[in-house]
């Protein structure tokens, strides 16, 4: 049998049951031991109870996307096999704990039961020790050494050794126990690389990119799944002198941040669609006033309270466009883990240069899942900043029409740079003005100065043929399935090819046509039920696309795309 | 022999930019009282911010040649919040309506009060909303006719005095903008005070709520053995009613600001390499030897 690039195994059971401790420890040992990994999981939005799915997808070669079919699932349950077998690839392995779960007849072949509650309390000293008794099984079939996952158990219980060696004992004798399955779904060993690389989610690559940036005033209200950033930032941000403050809500958030960056520092907040909604008014504020600001909204299944812990792409029309009147802001949509790091610099950058409020718009599957990437070189980040009053000498016009559009920024604390913000519409001194001309002329000003990120200075993604037969539009999270999707097709014979706007407003819809312009099929899918990025497509280059929106709250996977690619019908 | 600089005067804080209220509005006593505050204070235009929301009180800041911040109706404190604890050098204070600060922005209030955040609040309170023409606000008396309540308001006024002592604010008071003299000296006393101040300006509205004839009769001051760090007392004197002017409740305690100073300072001073270094999967790397 020859060794697999890569593995999905999925771990199922009830929540609180240590099917998530098992993802994780399994995760960081993947990457630890050499693996590129991404993860993906499902999980009930109550606290106890409900089922729960932990995916791990590891692989010798850099991994785009959480896989489709599911090579070795571990059933912690009854209701896991319930769930998921159907999921199961025709070669798939299961394990399964004989006192919980029936395996019907036709899977004996494949099934190998492990004694995971008896083992964890003869062997691991406790029934907690479950999760260990899983992990090493899993190992077994993978053939993958369990050398980091003792590392890790002993630096976890550096202070408690008896603990340690339990669980280690734990993890071999789960090992031992399909001796007969061991090396069953063996994966290739990876390579040695010499370059390094790091093992966080979206959510984390956004804060410390953040930090990177600059940030140093955080303000933020409690919403899945964006409340990691608010607790991880809570930790670090005073480390290097900044802020983090939980507020009261999340209109009190977004109004902090713009009082911070009006006085001078680089501010943000993150939330998700529910409490984008509550910061709409204020993000036409920042817009007009001209304050920069960065808002990530980790987008979850909508609408209303929705799908809290499901994934979803249906806020970029609310992005792009909500709020009264036309208010500019700039949306950004990173498409990987290693993408949300330079992302979240972008986002301070462009926000900086052009005074303007910039979304950065994720969704729950890439907030939440684990990724192996690049660790990136801090030495290549290239910082911008707003161009302020210093030093003017009289006659200070903070909204004056310059030749780019962009006015220096009285900061408190410098000398003749005084001026009112205002939402109230003004003039170049910022004092109220309603006459006919000067709205025009602001207005004008407002929008033009973001001319420059729709025409050039914006790194985009693209993927597969330059000049494709079949031409797919894609935003955001998309972005892995879509590119595994893309050499599978191009495997097949044909000629595909993606290009992710990573910026969607202002909107390259040159760059979108010209990369459209010789294809058969232009095809954009999405993770919504209407079709917004289709829609905008249609209305900015006046392409005719197929849509393939979808609303189940989980991700694509490449198979999935595929099957669009190929027109197909699904498996 | 070098001579000290001129002090500022009331009128180097005018922007030029004429005030848009109604003749007799009782904001510009309000405005008035600010202008010789400042200068009292002799405050750098250069690092001193007026916040406010929306409302006919909060075009102040255009009125005054200070860094101004005229945010949305309800949302001055948390702006307010977000200026300070970006930079505790400057000086803000925060102003509005009744009807911006405890109808739209009755959120905010009790958290910018207990977290005391270095600002101070001054709310021209009028009992009514002036810029859109009358209707009843948070603190208008029970059975007041107006657009909205044409069979007379069914609603109990809202004590914000007692409000803010109940949500924690450390410096409470009331003034009245007809007696800009008091008034001065309650701005000046509550810059000065570290942490969140709370000044409940009378400031009748003649277009639409005329009671300044009324309220000049009704106010008394505080006496003068009433004790201000006493917090059940400043209950009973803010649960009492009437227009007592004049402090009525003061506690020093560490602010919001001097906590997260310290914080800072506590932590460990890192930079983002070292927090990347958290996150590698490097063999050995993060996790460490291991510890036998
Ligand atoms: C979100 C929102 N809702 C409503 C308004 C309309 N509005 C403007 S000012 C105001 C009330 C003003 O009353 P108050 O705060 O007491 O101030 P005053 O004008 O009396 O000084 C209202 C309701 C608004 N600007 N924004
Ligand atoms: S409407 Fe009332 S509050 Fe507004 S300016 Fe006129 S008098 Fe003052």
């Amino acid at each position: 049998m020859t060794a697999r690039s890569s593995v999905v195994i999925r771990l199922a059971g009830e929540s609180g049951e240590g099917v998530i401790s098992s993802g994780d420890i399994l995760t960081q040992a993947a990457a630890r031991g050499g693996y590129w990994t991404q993860t993906f999981r499902t999980y009930p939005a109550e606290i106890k109870g409900g089922p729960c799915m932990y995916q791990v997808r590891m692989g010798g070669e850099r991994i785009y996307s959480h896989g489709k079919r599911v090579d070795l699932l571990v059933c912690f349950n009854q209701e896991a096999w319930d769930l998921h077998w159907d999921s199961l690839a025709p070669d798939g392995v299961i394990l399964y704990d004989q006192t919980a779960v029936e395996i019907p007849e036709a899977y004996a072949a494949r099934a190998r039961p492990v004694r995971m509650e008896q083992l964890a309390r003869e062997i691991g000293g406790s029934l907690r020790a479950k999760n260990m008794v899983a992990v090493g099984a899993v190992a077994g079939v993978i053939s993958f050494t369990t050398t980091p996952i003792e590392e890790l158990v002993l630096r976890r219980y550096a202070h408690k050794q008896g603990v340690a060696d339990a669980n280690i004992a734990a993890l071999r004798a789960g090992g031992d126990e399909g001796a007969d399955l061991r090396g069953s779904l063996a994966i290739v060993d990876p390579v040695e690389v010499e370059e390094d690389r790091i093992l966080l989610s979206g959510n984390q690559a956004i804060a410390v990119g953040a930090v990177a940036a600059g940030l140093r005033y955080f303000a933020g209200y409690p919403i899945t799944p964006a409340s990691d950033i608010l607790e991880w930032l809570s930790a670090k941000l005073p480390q290097v002198g900044g802020i983090t403050i939980q507020c009261e809500d999340e209109i009190a958030s977004i109004s902090s941040v713009l009082g911070a960056s009006y006085a001078g520092a680089k501010a943000m907040t993150a939330t998700s669609g529910p409490g984008l909604s509550l910061m709409t008014e204020m993000l036409g504020y920042a817009g007009t006033a001209e304050i920069p600001c960065v808002i990530v909204d980790a987008q979850r299944g909508g609408p209303s309270t929705g799908l809290p812990t499901k994934t979803e792409q249906s806020d970029l029309q609310h992005a792009l466009y909500g709020g009264h009147g036309e208010a500019p802001r700039v949306v950004i949509a990173p498409t990987t883990v290693e993408d949300c790091f330079w992302s979240a610099i972008d986002a301070f950058n462009y926000s900086e240069r052009y005074q303007v409020p910039v979304i950065l718009l994720t969704d729950q599957g890439l907030a939440t899942r684990m990724e192996v990437i690049h660790r990136p070189d801090t030495s290549a980040v290239e910082l911008w900043q707003r161009a302020t009053a210093a030093g003017v000498q009289g006659g200070y016009r903070r909204y004056e029409l310059t030749p780019d559009s962009v006015s220096p920024m009285g900061i408190p604390g410098q000398e003749g740079g005084q001026y009112v913000a205002t939402g109230i519409e003004h003039d170049e001194h910022g004092h109220p003005a309603y006459t006919p001309e000067n709205h025009v002329a602001m207005q004008t000003k407002r929008w033009a100065k973001l001319e420059p990120l729709r025409n050039g200075i914006v790194r985009h993604e693209s993927y597969g043929d330059e000049r494709p037969d079949i031409a797919i539009i894609g935003f955001g999270s998309t972005y892995g399935a879509v590119r595994e999707a893309i050499d599978l097709a191009r495997a097949e014979g044909l000629s595909v090819g993606a290009f992710y706007p990573r910026v969607l407003g202002p909107f390259p819809a040159e760059r979108v046509e010209a990369f459209c312009a010789g294809a058969r099929r232009v095809v954009v899918p999405e993770v919504n039920f209407t079709g917004q990025l289709a829609r905008l497509v249609r209305g900015e280059c006046g392409l005719r696309v197929e849509s393939h929106a979808k609303c189940d709250g989980l991700p694509f996977t490449a198979e999935d795309v595929l099957d669009v690619i190929t027109e197909r019908t699904p498996a | 022999m070098s001579t000290a600089p001129a002090k500022r005067k009331p009128a180097d804080y005018k922007s030029g930019l004429k005030p848009i209220w109604c003749p007799g509005c009782g904001d510009f006593g309000v405005l008035a009282s600010l202008y010789r505050a400042f200068a009292e204070l002799d405050l750098d235009p250069a690092r001193t911010v007026v916040v406010s929301g929306i409302g006919c009180s909060s075009r102040l800041p255009g009125f005054v040649s200070t860094y101004g911040f005229h945010s949305l109706h309800g949302r001055p404190l948390p702006v307010a919040m977000g200026v300070k604890l970006a930079n505790p050098e400057l000086d803000v204070i925060a102003v509005g309506g009744d009807g911006d600060g405890f109808a739209i922005g009755a959120g905010h209030f009790p958290h910018a009060a207990r977290r005391n955040v270095d600002i101070t609040y001054l709310v021209m309170d009028n009992e009514i909303y002036g810029l859109t023409k009358g209707q009843v606000s948070p603190t208008s008396l029970t059975d007041q006719r107006a657009p909205s309540t044409p069979w007379g308001n069914l609603e109990t006024p809202l004590n914000t005095l007692a409000f803010a002592v109940a949500s924690g604010a450390s410096f409470v008071a009331r003034g009245a903008s007809f007696n800009t003299k008091a008034l001065t000296e309650l701005i000046v006393q509550a810059m000065e005070h570290r942490g969140f101040s709370y000044i409940d300006a009378l400031s009748p509205c003649v277009m639409f709520n005329n009671h300044q004839e009324e309220w000049k009769e009704l106010v008394t001051d505080v006496a003068p053995d009433h004790d201000v760090h006493d917090k059940a007392a400043a209950f009973d004197l803010a649960l009492k009613g009437g227009f007592k002017l004049g402090i009525i409740y003061r506690e020093q305690r560490e602010t919001l600001g001097q906590k997260y100073q310290a914080l800072v300072e506590a932590s460990k001073a890192s930079d983002v390499d070292a927090m990347l270094d958290a996150f590698s999967a490097r063999k050995g790397a993060a996790i460490g030897k291991p510890t036998a």
